[in-house]
């Protein structure tokens, strides 16, 4: 890092002095904003009539090389610009006031209003919010910072898909992810581990039906719109650089598993395991009879959580420069993170490319925007993490495994082969981590084009188009002299082991063709606007599948050790894929204002979607909206609300991601016969499918009333929104009666109502009174959601799934994915069997699994989730708090169930909650005997634990470099800082993390996953 | 500047694309229904769908788990540990997967004999024929199969079994159970249709005439027809005999099928091969012998489930069967009823599955053997009062596995001579699936029922014995039905 780092600045002096003036005079200034005097980071101070110039940096400062009697133009979107005359003095600072006609903007796809003006729920963060967070995926960096908007990652995987929802879960089987957009063009919601962070400028998060309207089909779940950095016109080459290094670590837990001395006389308490000396493991010192107390207390204890997980390193470099001419501008950033993830085998190598055009005609009527980003990743990704495969998944040996097997006992994979005992678990994985490659390389490459023609001073044409590719390629091998090759082969197949290759491409593209008007007359506004929109979707896929590998030879991703087919035992497969999606649908819109004190939208738009048939193909959506801007009226003026707007809307989106992904239920109306493998591995011809042939468009319908203030100049500035959604027709599996051949398909069928509040306050305790001065805002924000579902189909109006204790889809006027099942009540004193109750409440040891299940009314989404918000500045100091919280949230722990199972014992390690098991009549316990008949008998509420947390989610300090010191160095902008992800957590969950959850496999269990880790970060941030 | 040329560029793009080929989308490579089958050659090929759909293992698991056939293996990693307890309610794997799976194989069967009707067989009568033969036997044996583990007493035409769906049933339909007695009529009728089109006398592979009677066989000694039971199994068990005892070692290698009426073929990459889901009657299909191991039918091969006691004392050292089912590597406690240690001491590997074609634990699935028929001929004549004539047969079975002459076994009472024979099925069969339906059917009778070993079963949780008049011998309708077929709940069988 630090030769890395010494190398930049060198190549960053080079720089300054190839762009060096003959120095005149420099004049220094800050650039604050008029209403509360905070400085003004990436206002423009250019040199009238000249194209020398620069952006303030993050102070809000400028240094600039002018000669007396100079005018210096100072400006920033929605500001009034300033000019200001240079004198002898040598600093000037200027105060922009906002400039209402030009405030802060809300992009609503083709539509940029001002924040005054917006009829709708939405949310916009800053580059600040964004930027030097130690996590490779900038969704994961969004968790907690907008209400409403809840992130769920289930894997500690470095770059890894999180689930993403605004206001709730809209859907059932269908996508309840919003769309996201990254300079207008829609890129996949799953996949974020090539964007690099660093890039963005601002995420606005669009909420209500009046504000994703305009995305119609594909806009159901809310939308969220990324924006990448650009350059300004008239714009003096800038350079940035930041770097920073982080150590991520895995959270704590709460097991309290043994130690070996304790484990070993557990086992010989039970007669089982290496403590009883009937051990087929590594480890058996008793060697038939049980272990002697100094045998047990010589027993190594070997961490293997510690060798399984590490301290995870990541360094992040990120070089932007940025210049602009009159009718010019550029921007380019360029990449490289390496992320190490907590587990071994785990890591996110990326390397990005931006460039950002902008442009425009001389005389300013036609503009254009390019973007282009080129991403490359590499990351090592162990699969077949929470399954219960001991030879596969590598959780289960840090967590589970016996202390008393340690990493020297390993030394081939074919010496485990006999005896082959479970004890060995740990040791079957570090074989597999020394023989098992999986790795995914990618690229991404978005890119597009927008254009716009004013037409005349009212109306103007615009066009953006753009396109998505990725092409990822999966390798996977198992060595043929690997412990999992050798165990299936067999001694007829002695070169055993497989490599896998796949190559997945999607391309998408999509195209917004628009015809906009708006006038103004007088105190009135009006505006309409006219758009089509083409959006296609291309998916191929390839790949083979080889079995056996010959040792000799044999490397991961090569195929010389490929051997040849020999009867059949290496055949080898190939397969491929071709999958094509489309939307089309054309809409317009309507606007109005009334002297910025009533507005009135409304859209309407048809969409037609290549998933549907006939009369279903196309759906109508429409949405309204209205504004009543009560600071604005005559009566409140000279009133302490500088702001005071109440907002509604009401309106329909559609959702056509039946199965929640691009390119799932492509064509699911249809019936299939499809050409397979049959009987003695004959070819077939085989039903594939059973169509729907009335599937529709499921249905949104939002209602949002707000209010948005802003008090004493913003110093108390906020909004709160209250929610119903209603989704009807919802994608769901509806149950099918066996006898027709299937037991259940995916139709449209009930309703589900999230409803709920969002609300963000924020408050400034100090507002700096000088430069430098202190501040201190407080910010709460947080979202209430309850979920009901309705119309379920069946006549109970109740689908359970499955077992015997199960989060059941849920009962009519239930939440979704209410746990449903026994309800466990402790150990019976007399006998050490496990007591239950009945439907009634009664006691029981023996409860009927047909009668006696309740739904519980608890399930695994949160329902109130938030974050206090505390920020400091002084002095350049700055400092950021963040806590995050969320409650009414139960999740089932069943890595703790594995750790309390008395039939693991000899096998795996326990919790020490076990030696607390009841042993004689009497005794008052929680855990059962370990010979109580029914132990396995039945699944209950047993395991099931409040999630609830708070959490300091991020903490961010550090120090910006005063101008003063900069001076002459060269440097506009000098910052380091320290940062921390999931440093604290208090909950009651026992487990890992108590985030880490899956909401797709209904009701939140986890077992043998992968934690998400929490992680430490240095920074440096420079700019010139 | 010439400024028409941006607006000639935006009408350019905005006309670039036309809108219909975004959302009139066919993807490639489907098969319309419509198009699907045309020729005999296409039913053939649905045929070979319809038999892939053919499972024995669900049957295997759950007559091993839930009866006395294993004990819990030193190498078990919890699996069937519920259903060891005899734990069976409509929410088990066991309903779940008897009833889905042979309604699925219903569906299938139907599909291609209505397709069959469209198709004209003129041109090729005999395979056409015997195509049908194969989809009305397969259609048959799934609703027999449903009968025998859904009808509370197959004897009892009364007594409600399952629905009878002889149509591609809507995807809304919601039927009642049917009585056992309709069921059996429409399983005779299909049977009926098989037998008057079958073409192919004998085929281990494939359903033919001799595997039609076979099923006839079983069925009559299920329904009571004892004599149609004998005369039906005594005639096959002459065409095809009695392996000796090296074609028996053989046959379970899958290179010898003296003595196979039918078995269904897994082979390499078929779709049946690799392991089931391990401790599951919902086995997902797989490898027969993964039922109880999870790598290879030795020692090393990580065995979840062993041989329980009761079957191994029951096998003879120069019995070929002992040979066929004991794993080589097996531990055997020299005092085992004394032993210290049985878990550690005494491991039973089985073997009756070691492999084939280099795989192991994947092997041939025997649904129609004639010791079973020799066995069902037993008990129709034991039924029968004929109790000789079951002991002469008995006699014959075994000398054939002892490869030398064995004494005639002597029954005192009829119960005697069943109670016998479901021993000598308790070892011929065993881990073929057939303990659970032989308790069921005569275990009252013969004075049979679960009884594990009773060092095993303590050790693990006490669930040593259940009697064959329980009421888990019937499975219950399954959750999943109960979800999309309301009504049927109030049909649920006795006990649930």
């Amino acid at each position: 890092m630090k030769l890395k780092l010494t190398w930049l600045l060198t190549l960053f002096m080079a720089f300054v002095m190839q762009f060096s003036f003959a120095q005149e005079k420099t004049v220094t200034g800050t650039v604050t904003t008029a209403s509360d005097g905070l400085p003004l980071p990436g206002a423009n101070v250019i040199v009238k009539g000249t194209s020398n110039g620069q952006q303030t940096d993050f102070d809000g400062k400028f240094s600039i090389k002018v000669n007396q009697g100079d005018i210096l133009v100072v400006s920033y979107v929605g500001m009034q610009t300033q000019e200001v005359t240079v004198g002898t003095s040598n600093t000037y600072n200027v105060s922009l006031k906002e400039d209402n006609a030009l405030e802060e903007v809300v992009v609503i796809g083709r539509i940029t209003q001002t924040r005054e003006k917006s009829n709708v729920s939405s949310v916009k963060l800053s580059e600040k919010s964004i930027k030097n967070r130690p996590n490779p995926s900038v969704v994961q960096t969004l968790n907690g910072q907008v209400a409403g908007v809840n992130i769920t990652t289930n894997t500690g995987q470095p770059g890894a898909n999180s689930t993403i929802q605004i206001r709730g879960i809209g859907s059932i089987n269908g996508d309840t992810e919003p769309l996201f957009v990254i300079d207008g063009v829609p890129v996949d919601q799953d996949n974020f581990r090539s964007i690099n962070p660093q890039e963005i400028a601002s995420v606005e998060v669009l909420k209500d039906a009046g504000a994703t309207a305009i995305y119609g089909n594909r806009g159901a779940n809310g939308v969220i719109v990324l924006t990448t950095k650009r350059g300004n016109f008239e714009q003096d080459l800038q350079v940035n650089y930041n770097g920073f290094l982080a150590y991520s670590t895995l959270q704590d837990n709460d097991y309290n598993v043994m130690s070996s001395q304790e484990l070993l006389r557990y086992e010989r308490f039970r007669g089982q395991g290496a403590g009883a000396g009937n051990s087929t493991s590594v480890f058996n010192p008793g060697n038939g009879s049980p272990m002697t107390d100094a045998q047990i207390a010589e027993a190594p204890n070997f961490d293997w959580s510690e060798f399984f997980f590490r301290t995870g390193v990541t360094q992040n470099h990120t070089i932007q420069l940025s210049s602009g001419s009159k009718n010019f501008s550029q921007f380019t950033s360029f990449g490289y993170n390496d992320t190490q993830g907590i587990l071994q085998d785990s890591d996110l190598q990326r390397f990005n490319v931006r460039n950002n055009l902008s442009g425009k005609s001389s005389n300013g009527k036609f503009t254009y925007n390019t973007n282009l980003s080129v991403n490359y990743s590499k990351s090592n990704e162990p699969n077949a993490i929470g399954t219960s495969g001991i030879n596969r998944n590598f959780i289960i040996g840090a967590f589970e495994s016996v202390p008393y097997v340690t990493a020297a006992d390993y030394t081939t994979g074919g010496d485990l082969l006999s005896p082959l005992s479970f004890t060995n678990t740990p040791l079957f994985l570090l074989d597999r981590l020394r023989t098992y490659t999986r790795f995914e390389e990618e690229v991404k490459i978005v890119g597009g084009l927008n254009m716009g023609y004013e037409i005349t001073d009212w109306l103007s044409a615009n066009v953006t188009m753009g396109g998505d590719y990725n092409n990822n390629i999966l390798t996977r091998a198992e060595g043929p002299t690997s412990f999992n090759a050798l165990l299936f082969g067999g001694a007829e197949n002695p070169t055993s082991g497989f490599q896998e290759q796949r190559s997945t491409r999607a391309f998408t593209y999509n195209q917004i063709t628009s015809l906009n008007a708006s006038k103004a007359f007088g105190k009135h506004t009006v505006g309409a606007a006219v758009y089509t929109e083409y959006f296609k979707a291309h998916f191929r896929q390839f790949g083979y599948f080889a079995n056996g590998l010959n040792p000799s030879t044999f490397s991961p991703g090569d195929g010389s050790g490929l051997v040849q087919q020999a009867g059949g035992l290496f055949n080898d497969e190939a397969d491929a894929e071709i999958l094509n999606a489309g939307l089309f649908s054309v809409f317009g819109t309507v606007d109005y204002d009334f002297d910025t004190r009533y507005g009135f939208s409304a859209s309407l738009r048809r969409d037609a979607s290549s998933r549907f048939r006939d009369e279903n193909q196309w759906g109508t959506f429409w949405s309204v909206s209205g504004r009543w801007n009560i600071s604005n009226e005559a009566f409140m003026q000279g009133s302490i609300f500088n702001n005071l707007k109440l907002r509604a809307s009401y309106g329909e989106t559609g959702n056509q991601f039946i199965t929640g992904t691009l390119f799932g239920g492509l064509d699911n109306t249809e019936d299939f016969f499809t050409s397979t493998g049959g009987y003695g591995n004959a070819n077939s011809l085989a039903l594939a499918q059973i169509g729907v042939s009335d599937l529709r468009w499921e249905t949104i319908t939002q209602t949002n009333i707000g209010i948005d203030f802003g008090l004493w100049n913003d110093r108390l500035r906020g909004n709160f929104d209250w929610y119903v959604k209603e989704t009807s027709d919802l994608y769901q599996e509806g149950p099918v009666s066996a006898t027709a051949g299937i037991t259940s398909l995916d139709i449209n069928t009930g309703t589900l109502f999230n409803r709920g509040i969002d609300y963000s306050v924020f408050y400034d305790v100090f507002t700096p009174k000088t430069e430098n001065g202190f501040l201190m805002t407080v910010g709460f924000l947080g979202n209430y959601n309850e979920t009901e579902l309705q119309d379920l189909p069946n006549a109970e109006g109740e689908i359970i799934s499955g077992g015997e204790f199960s989060a059941g889809l849920g009962r009519n006027g239930g939440q979704l994915y209410e746990y449903y099942g026994l309800r466990y009540v402790g150990v019976n004193p007399a006998n050490g069997e496990l007591l239950y109750l009945t439907a009634d409440g009664n006691v029981t040891e023996q409860p009927s699994v047909g009668e006696d299940r309740v739904w519980l009314g608890k399930n695994a989404i949160p329902e109130w989730t938030g974050t206090f918000q505390l920020d400091l500045e002084f002095k350049g100091f700055f400092l950021t708090n963040q806590w995050a919280f969320a409650t009414g949230v139960d999740r089932i722990d069943n890595d703790y169930a594995s750790l309390v199972n008395p039939d693991d014992v000899g096998q795996f390690n326990l919790s020490r909650d076990i030696l607390r098991a009841w042993s004689q009549p009497g005794d008052i316990t929680d855990q059962p005997s370990p010979t109580a008949a029914n132990r396995n008998s039945f699944a209950s509420d047993r395991f099931m634990r409040s999630a609830d947390f708070l959490r300091l989610r991020f903490a961010s300090f550090g120090y910006r470099f005063p101008k003063s010191v900069l001076d002459g160095t060269g440097f506009t902008n000098v910052s380091v800082f320290v940062n921390a992800e999931n440093a604290i957590t208090f909950t009651e969950w026992r487990g890992y993390d108590p985030e880490t959850r899956s909401i797709t496999n209904a009701g939140g269990t986890t077992l043998r996953g992968y934690p998400t880790p929490k992680t430490f970060s240095f920074g440096v941030e420079l700019g010139f | 500047m010439n400024k028409i040329k941006y607006v000639y560029l935006l009408a350019l793009i905005a006309v670039m694309f036309s809108c219909e080929d975004a959302y009139n989308i066919d993807q490639p490579g489907r098969l319309t229904a419509d198009a699907a089958f045309q020729t005999v050659d296409d039913l053939e090929l649905g045929l070979l769908a319809v038999y892939n759909q053919w499972d024995l293992t669900p049957e295997i698991s759950l007559a091993a788990n839930f009866c006395d056939e294993v004990a819990v293996g030193f190498d078990s990693g919890g699996q069937g540990f519920a259903l060891y307890d005899f734990v069976m309610n409509a929410a088990s794997a066991s309903a779940f997967d008897f009833w889905v799976r042979n309604f699925r194989v219903n569906n299938r069967a139907t599909l291609v004999l209505e397709a069959a009707n469209l198709v004209d067989g003129s041109e090729d009568q005999d395979r056409y024929n015997n195509i049908l033969a194969q989809l009305h036997f397969i259609r048959a044996y799934a609703n027999f199969e449903m009968l025998l583990y859904f009808s509370p007493d197959p004897q009892d035409d009364s007594t409600l079994a399952v629905p009878v769906i002889d149509f591609v049933a809507p995807t809304d339909i919601q039927p009642s159970r049917d009585t056992t007695g309709a069921l059996w009529d429409y399983i005779n009728s299909d049977v009926s249709a098989a037998l008057n089109l079958s073409t192919v006398q004998s085929d281990p592979r494939f359903v033919s005439t001799d595997a039609i009677n076979a099923l006839r066989a079983r069925m009559a000694l299920t329904r009571g027809n004892n004599p149609q039971a004998e005369s039906l199994a005594t005639q096959l068990l002459g065409t095809y005999g009695l392996a000796n005892t090296t074609q028996y070692q053989n046959m379970w290698l899958d290179i010898d099928n003296t003595e196979v009426i039918l078995k269904l073929e897994r082979t390499l990459n078929d779709s049946y091969d690799g392991q089931v889901n391990t401790g599951s009657v919902n086995t997902g299909g797989g490898w027969a012998g993964s039922v109880f191991a999870f790598v290879t039918a030795t020692l090393a091969g990580s065995p979840y489930f062993e041989m329980d006691r009761s079957v191994f004392d029951a096998l003879d050292p120069a019995d070929v069967r002992y040979d066929v089912n004991v794993a080589p590597t097996s531990i055997i406690s020299p005092d085992y009823p004394n032993d210290p240690d049985p878990i550690n001491n005494d491991i039973l590997v089985i073997q009756k599955y070691p492999g084939s074609e280099g795989r192991p634990l994947m092997n041939d699935l025997k649904v129609f053997r004639a010791s079973e028929m020799l066995l069902i001929a037993a008990e129709a004549r034991a039924r029968q009062g004929n109790l000789t004539g079951a002991a002469t047969l008995i006699k014959q079975l075994r000398d054939a596995r002892f490869g030398t002459a064995q004494p005639l076994p002597a029954y005192g009472s009829q119960q005697e001579a069943i109670g016998a024979i479901l021993d000598e099925r308790k070892i011929e069969l065993v881990y073929e699936g057939h303990r659970y339906k032989d308790l069921k059917r005569s275990g009252v009778d013969g004075n049979r029922g679960v009884d594990r070993d009773p060092i095993a079963c303590t050790l693990q949780s006490g669930a040593c014995t259940l009697p064959a008049s329980d009421y888990r011998f019937t499975l219950p309708i399954p959750v999943v039905e109960i979800n999309a077929n309301p009504g049927i709940a109030a049909q649920q069988n006795p006990g649930y």
